[in-house]
């Protein structure tokens, strides 16, 4: 065991960690900002929220995304809404609750004084979301609307019907221009990051392809900011875009940048079920759906009756049954399991991989108008990618990727094993252990972006020697010529298989092995697996066209290749951790289908190094965790 | 591949082009034994899978969240923007609107200033311009007071989040005979001026993005209501009357700006 | 407000104003000449107290004629710029609702065969073969006659009916437009204001027509 982990976790009171430390960060003054530069890659609502407070602080930003308009960002995609400790509901909501909820969410595999500051920000969040013009849900006063949401007892959850990512990132986004339009900042699209730059140990620089002309191209600046979003494509199948990838967080983990918990990842319990083998993608139907809607499977094995004609009796609404305090909000990784159990028993609607999802009593309830407002664009979705109409019987659903709360290592500061590499939002581990709370992501790509980065980028700045790099330096050759090299090798393959197929293998090998359950045997055979998969993508991918101009199947190879290295982690860090927690479950490590914890040998965070080489184990570094606000105790939602 | 009965076979005129410098021209691919179940896109990577088995290039065309919402994907299905479904991308429509044996032509968005980049993709960044001309509110980061402070009538929040629902895919530029942007430009002055908070720039900010519009060569609006048939999020053309108000009233009312701030 | 004009928002508006001008101007001249039907001496009265007022002579053509000119040069530059905005055609053209009109496509057509009949109208009646009556003792132009002799030639009124019926799909088009273009298009009001258009355009092409109509089938 190692220790060269230094979370950087200030003294003092939980309270006042943040506040203190806020205080004692060195400045930089106004003149001198305009002298350090910044890159931001990625530009959903971590980055685009990071570019522009960083742009209105006066640093010269460069801001890169791989879509042609950083509106695209898959931030645009969250549904349900963000939560925030406003305790406008009066139903006894604080910070220091939406702190014990996360904690206690993450199944205490997350660090306190991080999840403290996010919950502290999420207040601040909603308050520069307003004042951004971000049209809210409010209720016929005038005051802003709340909704529950997994994981809590009380209604802290902001949102703008189905569309509260979409409208959050537009509030970024829109901040963003208005710093380009102001000339901090420089927008760069339709750009991938293929590799960071080290120099002197430090982080001061990205090599990108332009994904129109293909040529690559070099960057430098004083601090790099990562906010790259998750993986969850490496099961292919997830809720994921298509163009969501670790190439950028993994690269910089090739230079030297730690990678956490890459086993952590969030299956999201209310997705559309998988239709067929041409599938692209598939579909979340938003957890929001749970304060209204009933999950229930068929009593009785094998049954292949309509929804409609299996009567209450022969219903098992299972979560309401096995968690009556939380019923049907029970956190993401409970009921995503308990739905896989369901479909292993046999009880799966109609014999297919998927539960029930009912809204018959809330429409006797509430009237379908009042549903239809509630949800609508989200009945609507459901009803033209399945052609059936969720008004008039049960939405069937079934758990698919949707989330990695693992990430690249960061400090309390939100630095990298690298210094001058900071990682934000998804692409980071940080704050949600090992599962991840409805409506917390935007949360946490916001009160990063917003709230932390703009102190402690300054106070890296303020505290380091920065000797002057320019884009034409030897490093930045040199990373160009790795990259270059690499694409011509895979381009002069020729082989026989598509760089899709190979993607849908890895993730049929993840999904079976990795995903909502694991166990040593399949682990192990999984590696093996990878191991040969990535064999067969160097010998024999196949990506027609050249490397100058627009090849989507060049974009696609880079970001296969990344996963088939990160698959492999991801089983050897989920091998290590012989204990169950959130969402990674583990089947030897159970009690009656509950993860069971080992708080004595795994109440740490694991972070990888990177070996040197895909085909030479990683080094596992450990960063014990400390509870002192929070008492470790047994998850339970009963 | 099992062939499932109920699969369909369709003939594709798709547009190919090279890039921006050369002429393009429409190729005619088929598409076999495509699933009801399967969206657009799906059907069109599974003809790439084909294409790329003969070792040629696959059609390429802009897309990424495929749940409707992230505006990247969009191209005309014989001449309608995102396919014949209303309030659909083309992600979102699925095959089985489909007859067998239909033939479908597949053109990219057509429009001055949305030039065409490869196949199906076009470059749409004057909406970013448009975006970055003013379509903001001038607020930084933590100068926000208690967002309850306001209150906001509900009709004005839901009207200003209808506005604000737009996805700027480009439809309406693609469907407007004039490749007018004026729908995508309204949305995004009406949701901002329908907020307290907004209206302080109400002024400046119509007549930037409108200055912004016109400048990237975007035709003008001429009432035919296309653009809000084939928009996605069925964006209405009631914003557009808003905002040739607001650009009318930002021309007679605006203040002339003094000149220099105070000097202490 | 040089801006304003240069904008396609501000064209826009003028396009609406002058256009509702000549709106106005035509629902009146519609509406006097139905008193064609009450036969040759409340017509020829009518015509010659309007040729009378000198003041309402001149202002209104005055107003009429920038107005057209408004109405015409901001056609052209929008129009121009418009085929440059769209640049290539799409090789399928839509249909239903993602369409647009017959109408809202072809108004440059239309507004420039509107544009040469008003010149001809004029060549034929207002420049037209002098003719003179006696109405209770005033002598005045006996335009009465002309029109009679003028809805009686065939070829005439056929192509004052296929004017008329373009100016049908114009101002259709039009009136609904001019509330757009406006801005006093409400959610509510986008139904009934689109049948208003219609009404006034109906009202407004179908008594033009009903005169040639009536001239040549029951009056020879």
């Amino acid at each position: 065991m190692s220790s060269v982990l230094d979370s950087k976790i200030p003294s003092g009171s939980i309270e006042n960690k943040w506040k203190d430390n806020k205080f004692k960060m060195k400045l930089v003054n106004p003149a001198n900002k305009r002298k350090h530069s910044v890159i931001v890659v990625g530009t959903g609502l971590a980055g685009a929220s990071a570019a522009a407070s960083l742009g209105e602080l006066g640093y010269k930003v460069k801001a890169f995304c791989i879509h042609e308009s950083p509106r695209r960002a898959h931030s645009v995609a969250a549904q349900g809404g963000i939560n925030a400790a406003k305790n406008y509901q009066n139903d006894g909501d604080s910070i220091y609750r939406l702190f014990y909820d996360t904690i206690k969410g993450g199944d205490f595999r997350a660090r306190e004084a991080n999840v403290y500051r996010l919950a502290e920000a999420s207040v601040s969040i909603i308050d520069q979301a307003v004042a951004q013009g971000v049209p809210l849900a409010r209720e016929y006063g005038g005051l802003l609307s709340n909704r529950s949401f997994g994981g809590a007892q009380v209604s802290r959850t902001f949102y703008a019907r189905g569309q509260t990512g979409q409208q959050l990132l537009y509030g970024a986004y829109q901040a963003m221009m208005r710093q380009v339009d102001l000339g901090s900042v420089e927008l760069n699209t339709r750009r991938e990051m293929l590799d960071l730059v080290v120099v002197d140990g430090k982080a001061r620089g990205i090599i990108v392809r332009n994904l129109l002309t293909g040529e690559i191209e070099s960057h430098s600046a004083d601090v790099v900011v990562l906010a790259s979003g998750g993986y969850s494509n490496v099961f292919y199948l997830s809720t994921n875009a298509m163009a969501c990838a670790v190439t950028a967080a993994w690269r910089a983990h090739k230079r030297g940048s730690y990678f956490a918990n890459p086993c952590y990842t969030q299956i999201h319990p209310t997705c559309i079920p998988v239709h067929g083998e041409n599938q692209s993608k598939l579909t979340l139907m938003s957890e929001s759906l749970r304060n209204d809607g009933r999950v229930w499977a068929s009593k009785i094995k094998g049954d292949m009756r309509k929804p409609h004609e299996i009567p209450d009796s022969e219903r098992d609404y299972y979560l309401e049954r096995i968690y009556p305090s939380f019923g049907n909000l029970a956190p993401r990784d409970v009921a995503s399991r308990q739905a896989k159990f369901r479909v292993d028993e046999g009880y799966g609607a109609q014999g297919q991989e998927a539960v029930y999802l009912d809204f018959r009593d809330s429409i006797n309830r509430l009237g379908e108008d009042k549903i239809s407002e509630r949800y609508g664009n989200l009945f609507q979705m459901y009803g033209k990618i399945t052609g059936e109409n969720p008004y008039k019987s049960p939405m069937r659903i079934f758990p698919a990727p949707h989330y990695t709360m693992g990430g690249l290592w960061v400090d309390y500061n939100l630095m990298s094993t690298i210094p001058g590499l900071f990682v934000a939002g998804e692409a980071n581990f940080s704050d949600h252990g090992a599962n991840r709370l409805g409506a917390s992501a935007l949360m946490q790509g916001l009160a990063d972006g917003y709230f932390v980065l703009p102190y402690t980028v300054g106070d890296y700045i303020a505290n380091t020697q920065l000797k002057p790099v320019k884009d034409t330096d030897d490093a930045f050759k040199a990373g160009q010529d790795s990259v270059k090299n690499e694409i011509q090798k895979m381009l002069n393959i020729k082989g026989s298989r598509s760089v899709e197929s190979i993607h849908k293998e890895l993730g049929r090998i993840m999904w079976q092995d990795c995903g909502m359950s694991r166990n040593k045997a399949g682990l192990t055979d999984a590696i093996g697996k990878i191991a040969n998969l990535r064999k067969t993508f160097w010998n024999d991918v196949k990506i027609p066209g050249v490397a100058n101009e627009v090849n989507t199947e060049v974009e696609k190879a880079g970001r296969v290749a990344d996963y088939l290295e990160l698959g492999e982690l991801m089983c050897r860090d989920a091998l290590s951790r012989e204990e169950s927690c959130g969402g990674h479950f583990r089947d030897e490590y159970q009690v009656d289908g509950e993860a069971k914890r080992d708080d004595d040998k795994f109440c740490h965070v694991a972070a990888w190094e990177w070996s040197g080489s895909a085909d030479k184990a990683q080094t596992r570094h450990v960063e014990e965790l400390k509870f002192e606000n929070i008492k470790l105790a047994t998850r339970s939602y009963k | 591949m099992s062939s499932d009965k109920n699969n369909i076979n369709l003939k594709l005129k798709v547009w190919r082009q090279k890039n921006s410098q050369t002429e393009g021209a429409f190729e005619t691919l088929d598409a076999k034994n495509v699933s009801p179940d399967a969206s657009f896109l799906e059907m069109l990577d599974a003809v790439n899978e084909d294409l790329i088995k003969k070792d040629k290039e696959p059609i390429v065309f802009d897309h990424d969240c495929r749940e409707g919402i992230c505006g990247s994907c969009g191209f005309m299905i014989n001449g309608e923007a995102h396919g014949p479904q209303k309030g659909t991308t083309v992600c979102q429509l699925h095959m089985r609107h489909f007859n067998d044996g239909e033939e479908l032509v597949l053109e990219p968005w057509r429009a001055t200033a949305f030039p065409v980049i490869k196949d199906l993709m076009c470059d749409r960044s004057a909406l970013d311009r448009i975006i970055r001309a003013g379509g903001y509110i001038s607020v930084n980061t933590g100068n926000a007071q208690d967002a309850n402070n306001i209150p906001i009538p509900k009709p004005d929040a839901d009207e200003a989040f209808m506005s604000a629902t737009c996805i700027g895919c480009g439809a309406c530029v693609a469907s407007c005979k004039n490749a007018s942007a004026a729908l995508f430009t309204s949305a995004k002055i009406t949701h901002l001026a329908l907020l307290p908070q907004g209206r302080v720039e109400q002024d400046q900010r119509a007549l930037d993005m409108v200055a912004q519009m016109d400048a990237e060569g975007f035709g003008a609006c001429t009432t035919t209501g296309a653009c809000s048939a084939a928009c996605p999020k069925e964006i209405s053309l009631i914003n557009i009357a808003k905002m040739n108000r607001e650009y009318l009233r930002a021309s007679v009312l605006k203040k002339e700006e003094l000149s220099g701030g105070g000097d202490g | 407000m040089l801006n304003f004009l240069k904008s396609t928002v501000g064209r826009k508006y003028i396009m609406g104003i002058t256009g509702l001008v000549w709106m106005g101007f035509i629902l009146g001249h519609m509406a006097g000449n139905m008193l064609i039907f009450l036969g040759p001496e409340a017509f020829n009265s009518y015509g010659h107290s309007i040729v009378s007022n000198k003041i309402l002579l001149y202002g209104t053509e005055i107003a009429l004629i920038l107005a057209i000119i408004g109405h015409v040069t901001s056609a052209i530059s929008l129009t121009l710029e418009n085929r440059a905005a769209k640049g290539t055609r799409y090789a399928v053209m839509p249909k239903g609702e993602k369409a647009s009109t017959w109408a809202s496509r072809n108004m440059g057509a239309q507004g420039s065969a509107i544009l040469a009949f008003i010149i001809l109208h004029l060549i034929t009646f207002k420049y037209g073969a002098h003719y003179e009556t006696t109405v209770n003792g005033v002598v005045m132009r006996d335009l009465h006659k002309l029109v009679l002799e003028v809805f009686m030639k065939p070829g005439y009124v056929a192509w004052y009916v296929v004017c008329l019926l373009l100016l049908l799909f114009h101002l259709s088009h039009g009136a609904h437009s001019v509330f757009q273009s406006f801005g006093i298009l409400e959610r509510k009001m986008q139904a009934p204001l689109k049948k208003i258009a219609w009404a006034y355009a109906a009202v407004v092409a179908g008594g033009f027509l009903s005169q040639p109509i009536y001239v040549f089938l029951v009056n020879r």
